[in-house]
């Protein structure tokens, strides 16, 4: 159903993406300033969401990817909340670039999420 | 109207099924009323929900979670976590199987090499179930007592007779079921410590000898190192191992008290590219060992079988068995008069003893245990008038002085034991000898588990254990009133009228 080296590269793209995307919050870019005002998380907010994608990030790439891609769905499943509830779909105007990336990385988080569902802790052998 | 209090588990789970849906929603509401901070829980119960409902009706595999979702997932961790738990908390320190704590301890302080006297009094129960040692009013003097000596292959006058030194030895472990480090290590303890180390049925000994110990070879039913392509006995390649100077005896193993009726068995996992080269079977599948010697059929072609490893290696050659029926012990011995082919020694194993991989109801259900073999193999030699022929090694959960002096008594000649040198290794009974996972690095080819399993620390562990318990068999046997081990006999032991041993292992006749 799933292709090992497909498995690889989803992870490559979502560790890719979240380590621009907790840089960017690192560094407080001014667009994800403002998404954080908008959530009224900021600044706290901000870096709390940036080490978790950081970890998510290096998490995926390590022996411990199934676990990574969970932090990975779940970090993805709150940004998707947010534009839903708070923020709108077009951020900054930026033509819905920002969500569309968000979705990139959920589908491919989610693949790994699959394709690696038997090594997730506690509950990995039950897919067996 | 009764009144029972019962946990219904079927109401709580699916009250629990539907509340995690509820948590959600609320969570949800409160991220977007509250903060936006609850939406971190919102997205864990909504994962969790998601998670359930695939337990529940997305899968057949599992009935437990089918029918009451994740609760029975959460009773599954709590389950799998148990043997840990009760072993760090809640088992006394005389409960654990197969050694409790205070056995075990002792090992480790004899092998740490600290001071193993206890203060207060004894910790097991005396109450007329055990077996115990009987001393005299007259103890000799410690300086006064012969030395150890043992020797196997004397009643055949052969030049190549061993003299073992040392009242314990290492029992048949080979490399396979055991790590590089772990055979090297108890390889080069041995040697410190001067005792006789046994390869066990792993092929050639190529760890074994690094070290320079002195070993006993053991031909296994598969007679791995020693086979022709049909698995039947390469006189050359037995020749040549008999010809190195470390190889003192061999041992041809006929069974074994974990898997008595059972060949040997390595997983898969187990298997390395080296182990296959070593003992010439593939890899990727359990190497399996037959269940018995091709060429042993019979006590005729078995006696005719041990003549042949005798003649062909010229060492001190024994068996190893463990015994079933006591009458089929007694027809061979019977024919190994006949046929005037005696094997220089016996190694008689317990049912307890252990291994590294057996099916479950070998290990529980098959073979006579020690104590009960043992006196039963002693008064059949006796009685056959051929005691004097052979030396009996005994093995089976022999790890401290005392029961190996209670082994003595009931007639065997040198204690054995495996397990025993595990634990002064390190091993702390996790009970996964055949998964390849050993956290101590013993029964493993993992390479980053045996970094933590230093050769030349352990090594010295193993030596301190065997001085230690050469020690205290010292003072026991003055203590018995013995002046040499060979002395020791039955009225040495105090056996409870109801004791295990005696008259049930024989058979009727
Ligand atoms: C890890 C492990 C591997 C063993 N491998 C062998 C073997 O290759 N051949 C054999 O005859 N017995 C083997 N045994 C059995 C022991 O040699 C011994 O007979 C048994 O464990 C009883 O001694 P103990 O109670 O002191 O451990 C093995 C035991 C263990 C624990």
């Amino acid at each position: 159903m799933t292709h090992p080296n497909l498995t690889r590269i989803a992870q490559g793209v979502v560790a890719l993406l979240l380590f621009f995307a907790a840089t960017q919050k690192f560094i407080g870019e001014p667009g994800t300033v403002e998404v954080f005002v908008g959530l009224d998380m900021e600044p706290t907010g901000r870096y709390v969401i940036a080490v978790i994608e950081l970890m998510a990030a290096l998490l995926i790439l390590s022996p411990f990817a199934a676990l990574g891609s969970v932090i990975a769905v779940s970090v993805m499943c709150g940004a998707l909340i947010a534009h839903v509830t708070h923020l709108g779909l077009v951020v900054n105007n930026d033509g819905g670039m920002l969500v569309c990336m968000l979705v990139v990385v959920l589908l491919c988080a989610a693949y790994v999420l699959v394709s690696r569902r038997k090594e997730i802790p506690l509950v990995g052998d039950t897919f067996s | 109207m009764t009144s029972t209090f019962a946990i219904d588990l079927e109401k709580i789970s699916h009250t629990a099924n539907i509340a995690i849906v509820v948590l959600c929603g609320l969570f949800g509401l409160a991220g977007y009323f509250v903060s936006f901070y609850f939406h971190f829980l919102t997205v864990a119960f909504f994962l969790l929900v998601l998670l359930n409902l695939f337990w529940r009706h997305g899968q057949t595999s599992h009935t437990l979670l089918a029918n009451f979702g994740f609760l029975a997932q959460i009773r599954y961790l709590v389950e799998s976590i148990g043997p840990e738990f009760r072993q760090y908390l809640f088992a006394s320190d005389t409960e654990e199987s197969p050694f409790n704590r205070v056995e075990r301890a002792e090992v480790y302080r004899k092998a740490k090499g600290i001071d193993s006297t206890a203060a207060f009094g004894s910790l097991l129960a005396f109450d007329r179930t055990e077996i115990k040692l009987r001393h005299s009013f007259y103890p000799v003097d410690t300086d006064q007592l012969e030395p150890f000596d043992v020797a196997v292959g004397a009643a055949r006058g052969l030049d190549t007779t061993y003299h073992i030194r040392r009242p314990i030895m290492i029992s048949a472990m080979s490399y396979g079921a055991l790590g590089e480090n772990a055979v090297r290590a108890l390889a080069r303890g041995a040697k410190l410590a001067g005792a006789l180390m046994n390869t066990g049925e792993g092929g050639h000994p190529k760890y074994h000898l690094m070290e320079g110990c002195d070993l006993i070879f053991q031909m296994g039913t598969a007679k791995f190192g020693v086979r022709t392509e049909d698995g039947r006995l390469d006189e050359s390649k037995l020749a040549v191992l008999a010809a190195n100077n470390q190889v003192k005896m061999i041992e041809i193993k006929l069974s074994q008290g974990a898997k008595p009726g059972k060949g040997g068995l390595l997983p898969k996992e187990k298997i390395t590219a080296e182990i296959a080269e070593l003992r010439g079977v593939p890899m990727g599948q359990d190497v399996l060992s037959p269940a018995h010697h091709v060429e042993c059929v019979d006590a005729a072609s078995t006696v005719e079988f041990i003549g042949r490893i005798q003649r062909v290696s010229g060492l001190p050659t024994g068996i190893k068995f463990c015994l079933g029926r006591p009458n089929e012990f007694r027809t061979l011995v019977q024919e190994m008069e006949r046929q005037d082919t005696v094997p220089d020694f016996i190694t008689v194993d317990g049912g307890e003893g252990g291994t590294g991989a057996a099916p479950k109801s070998f290990m529980d259900d098959l073979g006579l245990p020690l104590f009960e073999a043992l006196p039963v193999v002693h008064r059949i030699l006796r009685d056959e008038g051929v005691r004097d022929r052979f030396v009996v090694f005994a093995s089976g959960k022999l790890i401290s002085p005392g029961k190996q002096l209670k082994a003595l008594s009931f007639g065997a000649d040198v204690a054995y034991s495996a397990r025993g040198f595990l634990l002064a290794l390190g091993c702390i009974q996790a009970l996964q000898c055949n998964r390849n996972t050993c956290p101590v690095g013993i029964t493993t080819h993992q390479k980053q588990l045996q970094t933590g399993l230093d050769i030349e620390d352990k090594a010295r562990r193993v030596a301190n254990y065997i001085e230690a318990l050469h020690h205290d068999h010292v003072e026991l046997l003055a203590a018995l009133g013995r002046s040499s081990a060979r002395l020791l006999c039955e009225e040495n032991l105090y056996l409870p009228v109801q004791a295990p041993a005696s008259p049930l292992g024989e058979e009727p006749s």
